[in-house]
């Protein structure tokens, strides 16, 4: 089954094409601060570079975030309209599910991070051999390092510095923790993507939406703009 | 030729086709008031993610109300210009991504220039040239409006615009949001000439607009009143606070007209619904033997008809634009 995977939602435009769980195409496009401008080019462009057309396409997978408010609104726009207008089945995946994914193999627990834009606060999702464990956690550092009490490989852009704080924080998992540098993959969106379409779990295309983890984010909304 | 026209650029999702710029085959529009009710204005934040849920069903809504599909679109119109950023990005990647994936020319519009087409689209014998009066909770401008899509801005507001001060002003006095149907409801039954309130620039040469000042003064005395402890006169208050704006507002439109020959006024955007406005500007232009038209009730506000309309004389003229449409917030009309 081919497959077409976006992730718009770090701040790159990632598209990627896989056949089952092959990746055909895996590329990475710089974008701008809102992905907008470039993204339906890069899709054309990727597809042409595999020498596939939008025709031979049979599934599209969407990464829903967290990440960039705005990558993820115009990632999860493109995919659900490409679904709907090609009229081709859409999975959504969550992007610390395709972090993880690209870190598959290489430590029996990952713990994907992501930036929750918000000072000091991060998404996190923890993978036992590519299961997800637990739910996912947004928070601070202090409470993340909590949770990590076990050899773990984290994963993610600029995670060098999250190694750092969370050492920071409990000393004792200074040798406990590994890194990789990883950003969303549009291949690896595809073939998670490809897995859950073969086994007849496609989303409905128009109700997909961003995932959003900051309940607190709301909540900042609510208290700064109530109506006093 | 029919089009389908994507609007997002501030609070209402809408898609709509219509057919060679003139037949309004369908018109979703989902309204997020009960967002802009929970937190007393638009947020532009909470106004986008709201945009990306709906955007689907709403472009559904507009081709199963028309019986139609995809198949039978021929081009795509959008709002990529003037409005709230990430609101705005959401309607274009819609659109671009349908435009691509059918193989659809696309073209992407100034939010304004569809208020204009609001007022052609509901009146097809409404002349061009003509000058056009937009007003509403975002904008308030006098435009001379040229033939093939070419306008000239004569003037616009330097803060608030009508439909801001009708919103602020009923938020004040307790009213709902948003605060022009409630003011121009509760106006009804108000003397509107029981208060005098300033007429911002009613005599000034220029054709811009201040709102603020009228605002201040209805407030101040909405305060004195209460400090005094006198009864508050609420449709009073509402209708000479209207009689106030409507004034201005006819006043600097005719001065347009006159300086620049026109005997027809468009009245657009959502204040164009106003009752009081509608019922002086054509007292005032018969007298005066100027012609005056205002859009059907359900094409005052944001709607994506309007959109298709504006995107049909563009194709027309042989615009189009690429995959790579971006948004533009600020961009001035004509620009
Ligand atoms: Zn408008």
């Amino acid at each position: 089954m081919i497959v077409l995977g976006i992730d718009t939602s770090g701040y790159v435009n990632a598209v990627g094409i896989s056949d089952g769980a092959k990746v055909l195409a895996d590329e990475s496009f710089p974008a701008r601060t809102d992905s907008l401008e470039q993204i339906v080019d890069n899709i054309d462009t990727t597809l042409k570079k595999a020498g596939l057309s939008l025709k031979e396409v049979e599934g599209i997978g969407v990464g829903l975030g967290p990440g960039s408010w705005t990558g993820i609104k115009v990632g999860v726009t493109v995919g659900k309209m490409l679904a709907f207008s090609a009229n081709k089945p859409v999975a959504g995946i969550p992007t610390l599910e395709v972090l993880a994914y690209v870190a598959r193999g290489k430590s029996p627990l990952v713990c994907s991070v992501i930036s929750a834009g918000i000072r000091d606060t991060i998404n996190a999702g923890f993978y036992r051999s590519g299961v997800k464990e637990g739910d996912f956690f947004t928070g601070d550092t202090k409470d993340l390092a909590a949770l990590i009490k076990e050899p773990t490989l984290l994963v993610g852009n600029n995670i060098e510095s999250y190694r750092e704080i969370i050492v920071k924080q409990k000393l004792s998992l200074e040798n406990n923790i590994n890194i990789m540098e990883a950003l969303p993959s549009g291949g690896a969106v595809a073939c998670l993507a490809a897995a859950r379409l073969n086994q007849g779990k496609s989303d409905e295309p128009l109700s997909l939406t961003p995932l959003y983890l900051k309940e607190s984010t709301a909540k900042v909304f609510v208290n700064k703009y109530k109506v006093k | 030729m029919l089009i389908l026209g994507i609007e997002t650029s501030c609070d209402e999702t809408s898609a709509a086709l219509v057919e060679d710029g003139k037949t309004i085959l369908s018109s979703a529009i989902a309204t997020q008031l009960d967002l802009l009710k929970k937190y007393g204005g638009v947020v532009p934040e909470v106004a986008a993610r709201r945009h990306t849920e709906l955007i689907g069903y709403v472009i559904k809504e507009a081709l199963d109300t028309a019986g139609k599909t995809l198949d039978d679109v021929d081009a795509v119109a959008v709002t990529s210009r003037q409005g709230l950023i990430g609101c705005l990005m959401v309607g274009v990647a819609a659109a671009k991504t349908i435009s691509y994936a059918r193989q659809l020319p696309l073209i992407g519009l100034h939010h304004i220039e569809g208020h204009i087409f609001a007022n052609i689209l509901s009146n097809p014998d409404l002349p061009v040239p003509h000058i056009c009066l937009t007003v509403s909770g975002g904008h308030n401008m006098l435009v001379q409006v040229k033939k093939n899509c070419k306008y000239k801005v004569l003037g616009s507001t330097l803060d608030d615009a009508a439909g801001e001060a009708f919103d602020k002003v009923a938020k004040f006095l307790g009213l709902d949001f948003p605060g022009g149907p409630v003011i121009d409801r509760l106006s009804k039954q108000g003397n509107r000439k029981a208060f005098t309130f300033p007429r911002p620039m009613i005599r000034s040469k220029e054709l811009d607009f201040s709102f603020s000042g009228l605002k201040t003064s209805v407030i101040n005395m909405f305060k004195e009143k209460i400090a005094h402890g006198e009864m508050l006169p609420l449709a009073d208050i509402a209708a000479s606070f209207q009689e106030a704006i409507v004034d201005v507002l006819v006043a600097k439109t005719l001065r347009a007209v006159e300086e620049h020959g026109s005997k027809v006024v468009g009245v657009t955007g959502g204040v164009s619904a106003n009752s009081r406005l509608r019922e002086v500007f054509a007292e005032t232009c018969k007298k005066r033997g100027i012609k005056v038209f205002f859009p059907k009730l359900s094409l005052c506000t944001d709607n994506a008809a309007m959109i298709a309309a504006a995107g049909y004389a563009r194709m027309l003229l042989g615009e189009r634009s690429g995959l790579r449409l971006d948004v533009f917030p600020n961009t001035p009309l004509g620009g």
